[in-house]
């Protein structure tokens, strides 16, 4: 009886591994509540095309159907992709994974992508991605209508926002250290910020890289370089997440962050004593990249996806809200009703197709600087 | 692969002939377990390190070493910093466990019960969120270090790195030794204090001495574990590097996926020695003794009495226990505050904003979790017992092949599975059992060494006398190991089920976007800065791990009541 029992109770272990996974198959199978009207609206391309001029074009997107698989640098983006849903009846799943991560994983799947679509991350990436021939071209009309230096000459990427850098100082602590709040790129040199800095590594951060890219093209490589040398002497160290320089200066541990600035980070430094610099010899900045991954399961959708978004201004109004940026007037300056926060000019001269070409020579050099004081 | 010989099948006294046929059908479905089981290591451990190894040497221009000589010439650096800090710490957090768990046995009662509490809790740190309450408490401005004793520490370094990682591996190693501790036989204990033997004599001569295997594979473990941990020296290390740390860099930052797959096989190398030492030792040693398990009475050893040695021990056992208890009094109070100029003052708005996230990924979570621990600790219970108790031949390489994923960075174990399952027939990309088979074989080793250590404590007497009733081998399995391995099995499913809740580095890569963890959502929520969200979300998951938890210990006590009974 006993025995039997044992044996039952291997069986049951087995019975439940399996039923645990044919049941989590079953729940993802299952509309939610979002899709029920997704019978319904089998030809999204009516909806959404009045907006295009050429209804006809858009017209003959294949009908779309079933789930489109996002890989996205955050989960905000629900309610953008929920709108999406309601308009084409493409069920949305979102997963936040950073670019890096994405790459990785694009590689070692070895053309397979579990995912469709790649929302967000610094624009290197997706230039990288370019070359190794994993994303899906995306044409349409109103491409025509975005600045030819936000997006792929081949139509491989486009960029749904801009990431500006600026500085965070963490105002109570340079007063107690006694350190002036440093106004300029070139002020970050100085002596007295010495095991202050903190900046992210720039192979993690497509910020930083856009730091060390933007100030190289703007100095020209001799004088960048010697910068960045001297800077190292001021780095307290390289973060290895994007999110470090933040981090460390709004708990108080450091006084300086080379950091992303937007409207969530002016909201969380609200009421702390923590102030945004603007540098005043320039902004370095990247745009945001989205793509399509070549072979992916539903490629159809990510493809109306892009198209979708970059059509309709309210998509792209919706977009700006949840990011809480406005560089998309910069990307479609055809667009109302975003305006830019701040003034064009001091944004840094960049050549973005360097951005993806010299960014392993880049990343090299920079290591070595980093590795110099490791462990000082 | 043979069994030993010993142990063919005997045809048994003329007894109930269905027995007969059941015993007879028991030794082949034995065979079919036995190959099943070591099947499944090879497929889900053997073939992702292979796949990860073909990527090593894949250059532009076909098959090249390059990649190794890269590593060897630009890393060997830190394949040393790995190893200096992987020493340190197995050598601290031992001495620590040992503290530790020696407290908790000498105590009774309810505070022997809210010690072990903490360290169930304590067993279930969520990534991120804890290491940000140890930077909050002990940073350059933290709570304590700066606010408390005016020090401006800096965390950022080595030695950050060996007493983070130190701390954190305490509650497993600790718990596991607990497990030993509550097998000795306390009759000798107390025959040895009754022949004249000073408290701190029991415990140098017996209590430590039975420790030894125990000890050695704490510091096997916590090595292992050391090397391959990249979180804490990519959240602490500052401008300090390790290999695991480099590898997440290589993956993330440049997704170089050959060099990070290099450098894994340099990880490796340390990693097996260090393993084959162990096992040297271990032979060497054996298990505790092969007494009877008897007497396990409440055995007050007045560690107060040892002087220095006992005051060591408690000295080291409430510093590990204040920093833990004031770890989550620190992530507790984090969701409840909030920063207002330079103090902090109450809010429920975070609370409020938890209730409004979708917490649906949770339930996702408690399932997956829940068939990790159960097959987890299945396959080890039937790996210890093909292993150890019944000495299968190649057991040796069987035993290191399971401790290789504790081996190697997450990611990588995450990456090795996707190189290896991404296509057909094999196609498991995307599913929810890629998922599921990554976290019980990446945390298969933990398990097994836990239920091997446990098996090895049962006295061969014991089947003999089951043997020569006339009972087989399952008779044997079903009232000498099972009944022996109790303890261990709620170690190992506590520790698969807490573990599964909270992983994130392997999984990071295997997980589909429809398929999300509820460990995703506090990623979210640390890399969106809500910190305050994100220890909510902790606090949650703690919640419902120890709630389980909880009731699978309610019902192995009634298991055991209805074995005695």
């Amino acid at each position: 009886m006993k025995k039997r029992f044992l044996a039952g109770l291997m069986a049951a272990l087995m019975a439940v591994s399996f039923a645990g996974c044919s049941s989590d198959t079953a729940e993802t199978a299952a509309p939610s509540e979002e899709t029920t009207a997704a019978a319904e609206t089998a030809a999204p391309a009516e909806e959404t095309g009045e907006e295009t001029e050429e209804s006809s074009e858009a017209s003959e997107t294949p009908e779309l159907s079933g789930t489109m698989k996002v890989v996205a640098t955050s989960e905000d983006y629900v309610t953008l992709f929920d709108k999406f849903t309601e308009e084409t009846g493409v069920k949305v799943e979102l997963l936040s994974m950073s670019s890096g991560e994405v790459l990785s994983k694009l590689r070692a799947e070895g053309g397979t992508p579990s995912a469709d679509l790649w929302f967000g991350g610094g624009i290197d990436a997706f230039m990288s991605a370019k070359d190794d021939g994993l994303l899906e071209q995306v044409q349409f009309d109103a491409a025509s209508e975005l600045a030819d230096e936000y997006k792929d000459s081949e139509g491989y990427w486009y960029s749904k926002g801009i990431t500006i850098v600026g500085f965070l100082v963490n105002e109570a602590l340079t007063e107690e250290l006694g350190i002036e709040t440093p106004g300029s790129w070139t002020d970050l040199l100085d002596e007295s910020y010495q095991g202050e800095i903190v900046m992210s590594n720039p192979a993690v951060s497509g910020t930083n890289y856009a730091v060390v890219n933007a100030l190289l093209q703007t100095m020209g490589d001799e004088e960048g370089w010697n910068y960045f040398e001297s800077l190292n002497n001021n780095i307290a160290y390289y973060g290895k997440r994007g999110s470090d320089p933040l981090n460390k200066v709004t708990s108080d541990e450091f006084a300086i962050g080379i950091s992303y600035i937007d409207r969530g980070v002016e909201a969380t430094i609200e009421g702390s004593d923590i102030a945004i610099v603007y540098p005043a010899d320039g902004i370095p900045w990247v745009p945001e990249g989205v793509a399509v991954f070549k072979n992916s399961e539903n490629v159809e959708a990510a493809k109306y996806f892009v198209e979708w978004l970059f059509s309709n201004d309210d998509n792209l109004r919706m977009l700006a809200d949840i990011d809480k940026k406005d560089g998309l007037k910069l990307i479609k300056p055809s667009i109302e009703g975003i305006e830019l926060g701040y003034d064009t000019a001091i944004l840094m001269k960049e050549d973005l197709s360097l951005f993806g070409s010299e960014r392993d020579a880049v990343l090299e050099k920079f290591e070595a600087i980093m590795g110099d004081k490791a462990e000082a | 692969m043979k069994f030993g010989s010993s142990e063919k099948a005997k045809v048994i006294r003329g007894k109930v002939s269905s027995d007969t046929f059941f015993r007879v059908f028991s030794e082949r479905a034995d065979r079919i377990v036995c190959y099943g089981l070591l099947g499944l290591i090879l497929l889900f451990i053997l073939y992702p390190m292979v796949c990860i190894f073909i990527r090593s040497l894949m250059g532009e221009a076909g098959i090249t070493f390059g990649h190794y000589a890269e590593v060897w010439g630009k890393y060997r650096e830190y394949l040393f910093n790995s190893v200096a800090v992987g020493v340190s710490t197995a050598v601290l957090c031992t001495l620590i466990s040992v503290c530790t768990a020696l407290f908790i046995y000498t105590r009774n009662g309810k505070l022997k019960l809210f010690l072990l509490g903490v360290i169930l809790v304590s067993m279930v740190a969520p990534p991120f969120v804890s290491s940000l309450a140890y930077i909050q408490l002990y940073g350059r401005r933290g709570w304590i270090t700066y606010r408390l004793l005016g020090l401006s520490l800096n965390p950022y370094n080595a030695v950050g790195v060996v007493l983070m990682q130190s701390i954190s591996f305490v509650p497993m190693n600790a718990l596991f030794l607990l497990g030993l501790l509550a097998r000795i036989d306390t009759s000798s204990l107390k025959a040895a204090r009754d022949l004249g033997a000073g408290p701190s004599e029991v415990l140098r001569d017996i209590i430590l001495p039975l420790l030894k295997p125990g000890i050695y594979v704490t510091l096997l473990l916590s090595f292992v574990r050391s090397l391959a941990d990249f979180g804490t020296p990519v959240i602490i290390g500052g401008r300090f590097s390790t290999i695991a740390s480099e590898i997440y860099l290589k993956i993330v930052g440049y997704s170089d996926l050959e060099t990070a797959s290099a450098m894994n096989m340099f990880l490796l190398v340390p990693s097996i020695a260090f393993f084959f030492l162990y096992r040297h030792l271990m032979e060497k040693t054996g298990m505790l003794s092969d007494s009877q398990r008897a007497s396990s009475e409440p055995f007050s050893l007045g560690l107060s009495k040892c002087r220095l040695m006992g005051a060591a021990v408690a000295a080291a056992a409430l510093l590990f226990f204040a920093v833990m208890i004031l770890q989550y009094i620190c992530i507790f109070a984090s969701g409840f505050m909030k920063r207002r100029g330079h103090g902090y003052v109450f809010t429920m708005e975070y609370f409020e904003e938890l209730m409004r996230y979708d917490l649906s990924t949770m339930t996702r979570s408690v399932i997956y979790a829940l068939i990790v621990a159960l097959v987890g600790t299945f396959f080890a219970i039937l790996f210890a017992y093909f292993t150890e108790w019944r000495r299968l031949k190649g057991r040796s390489f069987f035993d290191c092949l399971v401790t290789i994923p504790y081996m190697i960075p997450g990611t990588c174990f995450g990456i090795g599975y996707i190189l290896a399952f991404n296509h057909e027939p094999l196609k498991l990309t995307g599913t929810g059992i890629i998922v599921i088979a990554n976290m019980i074989f990446k945390q298969l080793p933990t398990s097994t060494k836990l239920c091997t250590a446990a098996i090895s404590q049962i006295p061969r007497a014991q089947e003999y006398a089951v043997r020569d009733l006339g009972g087989g081998r399952f008779s044997v399995l079903r009232d000498v190991i099972l009944p022996g391995l109790r303890p261990a099995f709620f170690g190992s499913f506590s520790y698969n089920f807490s573990t599964a809740m909270t992983t994130a580095g392997a999984v990071i890569f295997l997980i589909n976007p429809g398929k999300k963890l509820a460990v995703f959502k506090l990623f979210d929520a640390v890399y969106s800065g809500e910190y305050a969200v994100a220890s909510l979300i902790s606090m949650l998951i703690i919640v419902i791990v120890l709630v389980v938890e909880g009731l699978v210990y309610l019902l192995s006590l009634k298991g055991e009541k209805r074995n005695v009974s």
